[in-house]
Formats: structure tokens, C-alpha cells, sequence
């Protein structure tokens, strides 16, 4: 590969030297057509991304303010806000919302410190890549199903903690607990994707600090605050980011099919309430009321991690 | 030194045991669905006696699962083909061609990147029922298109942005057009990153659930995730052909994760390390 691409190189070099043919009567129309040709190669790209992906967002942003069934089409103002913001299960998917940016440190943290004993290479560094790496690659309906068995109330899990002694606990059923089991399950699924990329970040990573560090004698807390997250500042930027884009819009499958938003709608999350009032009570506008409040918080929670995380590796 | 090593050790017994509940779902799952009925309910540890692969057979003819596999298979395909060669054509015009309003459509494909499909979900499904499109192939297919190309094309200008300009100038002067140079030249040589986001977008549309629930309503056009989520309630009381449904719709993606592996991890990081 390297070999082709240099030979291409060289003759490149030779070519490009060469004083510029004369035009041709065949070349020049050939111009003419080929001053089109960039716009033919990106003309499907970006039609398809045009009509099904920015055009719909603004429609999305003006059914929000127009009504549902009879008042279809009607102009409504805020009125759909006001619903959604009334309706405690979509106060609840935005409670949830805040509960998942406060466990977001913790699921950028895990994937971080093995990363960080992968590269130090602990025992049996070479086996954990695959191996954590696999749930990411599964689907959030396997994943969830798989879950339901495992967590069941008569499931294997609670007949494990049993044989401890340990009280059976209603992992899907309890309304307190519930939530805090479906993320529990997602971060499962997903932090060999957030390995992946720390992985990556290390090998651009100059061993010769950590050298100096250990010749310091620096310990691991240490080495892990001073030497691996200033140097990893742009990959744990990006970690966050695609986290927390990752449980605000990639938790519906384990929702759909762990919980259906239950027990009690404590399980709703923003993604999960467009998905009901669209699919089930067929209130589009509703619907895209609370698309755009998705969208807006993604775009807020996306500003303020940037701006958070920009902060503190100036400090550094 | 001694210490050091101790301590490696220490670290190293609570990543071994996460990776032994990293496998052991599906493990768990894989003994579940060779059991009999009767079996798991007595026990849901204990190894199946036999290979049995009633459940198994079961799950694919008369629950359907054939069908929706052939329905997944069929899309997956048709999708990922369109979104290379897409892909590919609109990556190569940003990265090697010069023209007006080049990094214009490049930032605007880049912000359609940062578009959750939920937020356009409505709209969208209205777009596609005035063309006629829901409940059919045409239509889910073009979903995920429209969907995943924004990352696509993203990647495929980042790729093609590291091979040499000379090349393309090289070709033309030998006499090719702009599309022969985009056919002999650029798409043979991206190879490598057409691969590693192929296997990422057919992983992406095959996972996916939620775009199919939106664009395939009727029983008959389910793809396989769809079909799994309508096994559960269908057989919640026998869970052996349930888990044989699971595992017959997560078999093909761990057969690909074993052999392309390293393409995956190449696509997810890429946008870590270019962005």
C-alpha cells in the first residue's frame, strides 16, 4: 500500500513538471463538463442530507407550534409547551435527564481507568480490548432482552444475591430502582466504545512522560492527574460529548424493551416520551414539542460540557 | 518493584471479573436457549443436558425469525451500498476537488452529524408517508441513508484528505475525467476506511430499532430487532425459544465482531482522532 502510493508519488513528481498540453479541442469541452462534476459527485450526499435530515428539523420546530387532531394545523403558540411541561411523565424523562449527567462523570471514569491499566499494562493487558469491546458492538433489544432474563425478579441475579443472603430486589419494578437499572445495563453496553477511543488517545500518547514520571517516582493517583488527563484532554472532551449524546439519544431499545417507560413512567426519558406521544397517542405536534426540548438540551448540555471541560485543561 | 507488581496484580482480579460479566450474558443466554422448558424453569444455572436445537428451529420458522432476517438482510445491504458509494463520491469532491462553497457544505453535513434522529422523527415520518414511502424497502432504506450518510461522508473526506493531491492531478493529466479518477483511482485506494465504515454502518442499521419501528409498521415487513421485541411478549412464558430468537438475531453481528474487530474499533475512534 505505502509502496503503490509512493510510486504514484513519483510519478506525479515527474509529470507535474511537465509544461501543461496543449488544449484540445476535446479537452476543453471535457472542462466545461467536468467544472460540473464536483457538485454531481456531492449532489446525492447532499440532497438526501438536506430534504431528510436539516429540512425535517425546521418542520420539526414549526409542528411544534401548530395543534394536535382537531386543532391539526393550526397555529397554537406555546400551547404545546405548556402541555409538555404539565405533563409529570415528561417531567420525569427531564429529572431522568438530569440524573444522567450526574452519573455521566462516573461513565466517562470507568472506561478511563481501564484504559489507563490496559496501557500500563496490568496482567492480561492484551485480552481486555476484545473483550470489553463486544456488548458495544450488540444491539440495544439483544442487550435489553438479555437483561430482562438476567434481572427478572426470579432471575438469576436476584438467585445470585440470595445465595449471599441479600434480599431479592424488583431490578424492573421498582419505580426507585428501575431507571438506575436500565443505565446501569446501557453503561454495560457501552463503555468498550468510550475504551476504544481512550485506547486510541494513549497510543498518540509520548511514553517518555510517563517515564519521567515513574523516574519521579510518582505514584499511579498521582501520574493518572498530572501526566494522563492533561495529556488526554481533547479525547476525554470527546468521551463526554459522545457519552452523553450516547444516553440521551441511544438508551430507546433497552427502554422498549426492558421497561416500555414502567413501572409508574419512571423510566421515561425525552427520546422515549416523542416516541409514545408519535407512535402510541398520535400527537405529532406534541411530539415535536419535545423533539425540539431534546434538541435544545443536547445542544445546552453539549456548550456547557465544552465550555467546563476547556476550563479546567486550561488550569493544567 | 515488588510492590508494583502487587499492586498490578491487585488491579488486575476486578478486570478479570469484568470481563467475566461482560461474556457471561450471553454465555448465560446461549445455555438458556438449548434448554428445555422444563429445564430452565428447575434451573436456570445448570448446563443444558444436550445440544438441543428444537428452541432454535423453532424460533426461525414458526415464529417468523426467517422472515425478518431475510427482511434485515435485504435492507442492511441495499443501505450500506448506497451510503459508500454516496459517501465515498461526496468525500472525495470535498477532500481532493477546488471549488466555491466546498467548506460551506462540508460544516453543513458536519452540523446534520449532530442531529438526533428522535428530534427529526415526526417530520420525517410525514415526509415519507406523502411520498408513499412507509412499509416499504425504498423507504427504510432510504431512512438510514439519510440518517448515517452525514458520518459517512464525514469520514470518507477525512480519509481521502490524507492521500496525496498529486495522485488525482497525476490522473488527470493521464487523460482521466473527475469520475474516472473518482472509479479507477479513489475508490480502490479507499479501501481501507470503505471497509471499516461498512462494517459500522451495517452493524448501525442492523442494531437499529427504532427507525425500523418508525418506517415498517406492518407485522410482515419487521426486520429482525423489531421481530425480537415482538417475541418477548409473544413467548414470555417459554423462554428457551425467546433467548433461541435473541441468539439467532445476535449470531451475525459476533460472527462479524470476530473478524473485523479491529475495522470497528478503526471507525469509532476516527472521529476521536480527526475531528
Amino acid at each position: 500500500m505505502v509502496a503503490e502510493r509512493n510510486e504514484v508519488e513519483a510519478v506525479a513528481g515527474t509529470t507535474a513538471r511537465r509544461p501543461g498540453r496543449p488544449a484540445t479541442r476535446r479537452n476543453r469541452r471535457g472542462s466545461r463538463a467536468e467544472r460540473l462534476a464536483p457538485f454531481v459527485l456531492l449532489a446525492p450526499a447532499v440532497l438526501i442530507i438536506v430534504v431528510l435530515r436539516l429540512w425535517p428539523l425546521l418542520l420539526g420546530v414549526n409542528f411544534s407550534f401548530t395543534g394536535d387532531g382537531d386543532r391539526n394545523g393550526v397555529p397554537v403558540g406555546f400551547d404545546n409547551y405548556l402541555t409538555l411541561f404539565g405533563d409529570p411523565l415528561f417531567r420525569t424523562a427531564l429529572r431522568n435527564v438530569g440524573l444522567l449527567v450526574l452519573l455521566l462523570p462516573v461513565a466517562v471514569a470507568i472506561p478511563g481507568l481501564l484504559a489507563t491499566f490496559i496501557y500500563l499494562r496490568v496482567p492480561g493487558h492484551r485480552v481486555y480490548r476484545g473483550v470489553y469491546f463486544f456488548p458495544a458492538v450488540l444491539s440495544p433489544v439483544i442487550v435489553g432482552a438479555i437483561f430482562t432474563l438476567l434481572l427478572a425478579y426470579d432471575g438469576p441475579l436476584n438467585t445470585l444475591l440470595g445465595g449471599v443472603g441479600l434480599g431479592p430486589v424488583d431490578w424492573l419494578g421498582d419505580p426507585d430502582v428501575a431507571i438506575f437499572a436500565v443505565v446501569g445495563v446501557h453503561v454495560w453496553a457501552t463503555f468498550g466504545m468510550a475504551l476504544v477511543v481512550f485506547l486510541a488517545g494513549f497510543a498518540a500518547l509520548d511514553p517518555s512522560l510517563l517515564d519521567a514520571a515513574k523516574v519521579d517516582g510518582a505514584s499511579l493517583p498521582q501520574t493518572i492527574r498530572h501526566v494522563i488527563v492533561p495529556a488526554l484532554t481533547r479525547t476525554i472532551q470527546f468521551v463526554f460529548v459522545t457519552t452523553m449524546i450516547g444516553m440521551l439519544t441511544s438508551m430507546f431499545g433497552l427502554l422498549f424493551v426492558m421497561t416500555g417507560g414502567g413501572p409508574e413512567g419512571s423510566t421515561y426519558l425525552p427520546e422515549y416520551y416523542i416516541w409514545v406521544q408519535q407512535g402510541q397517542f398520535n400527537q405529532p405536534a406534541l411530539a415535536s414539542a419535545a423533539a425540539t426540548a431534546l434538541f435544545l438540551i443536547m445542544l445546552v448540555v453539549g456548550l456547557a460540557q465544552i465550555a467546563v471541560l476547556r476550563r479546567a485543561g486550561r488550569e493544567d | 518493584m515488588a510492590g508494583r507488581r502487587w499492586t498490578r496484580w491487585l488491579v488486575a482480579i476486578p478486570m478479570v471479573a469484568l470481563a467475566l460479566a461482560t461474556v457471561y450474558p450471553l454465555v448465560f443466554t446461549t445455555n438458556v436457549a438449548v434448554k428445555t422448558r422444563r429445564e430452565y424453569v428447575l434451573d436456570r444455572f445448570s448446563l443444558a443436558d444436550s445440544l438441543r436445537w428444537a428452541n432454535v428451529v423453532e424460533a426461525w420458522t414458526s415464529v417468523g425469525m426467517s422472515r425478518y432476517f431475510v427482511n434485515s438482510l435485504i435492507v442492511v445491504t441495499c443501505s450500506v451500498a448506497l451510503l459508500l458509494l454516496f459517501g465515498s463520491m461526496a468525500g472525495f469532491s470535498l477532500a481532493r476537488l477546488r471549488f466555491r462553497g466546498s467548506s460551506v457544505l462540508f460544516l453543513g453535513i458536519l452540523a446534520a452529524l449532530f442531529i438526533p434522529f428522535q428530534v427529526i422523527m415526526v417530520p420525517l415520518a410525514r415526509i415519507m408517508a406523502d411520498a408513499g414511502l412507509v412499509d416499504t424497502y425504498p423507504g427504510l432504506i432510504l431512512a438510514y441513508v439519510a440518517q448515517f450518510l452525514p458520518f459517512t461522508v464525514f469520514l470518507m473526506t477525512s480519509y481521502y484528505s490524507t492521500v496525496p493531491p498529486e495522485i488525482v492531478d497525476a490522473a488527470r493529466i493521464d487523460g482521466n475525467t473527475v469520475y474516472g479518477v473518482y472509479w479507477r483511482i479513489m475508490l480502490p485506494i479507499g479501501r481501507p476506511a470503505l471497509l471499516s465504515v461498512g462494517v459500522l454502518n451495517a452493524l448501525f442499521c442492523w442494531n437499529d430499532v427504532l427507525i425500523s419501528l418508525l418506517m415498517m409498521p406492518s407485522a410482515e415487513n419487521r426486520t429482525l430487532m423489531v421481530g425480537v421485541t415482538s417475541l418477548r411478549g409473544q413467548y414470555s412464558d417459554d423462554i428457551p425459544v425467546f433467548a433461541s430468537g435473541v441468539l439467532i438475531a445476535a449470531i451475525p453481528v459476533l460472527v462479524v465482531y470476530l473478524f473485523l474487530q479491529r475495522q470497528i474499533a478503526d471507525g469509532v475512534t476516527a472521529g476521536a482522532t480527526k475531528g
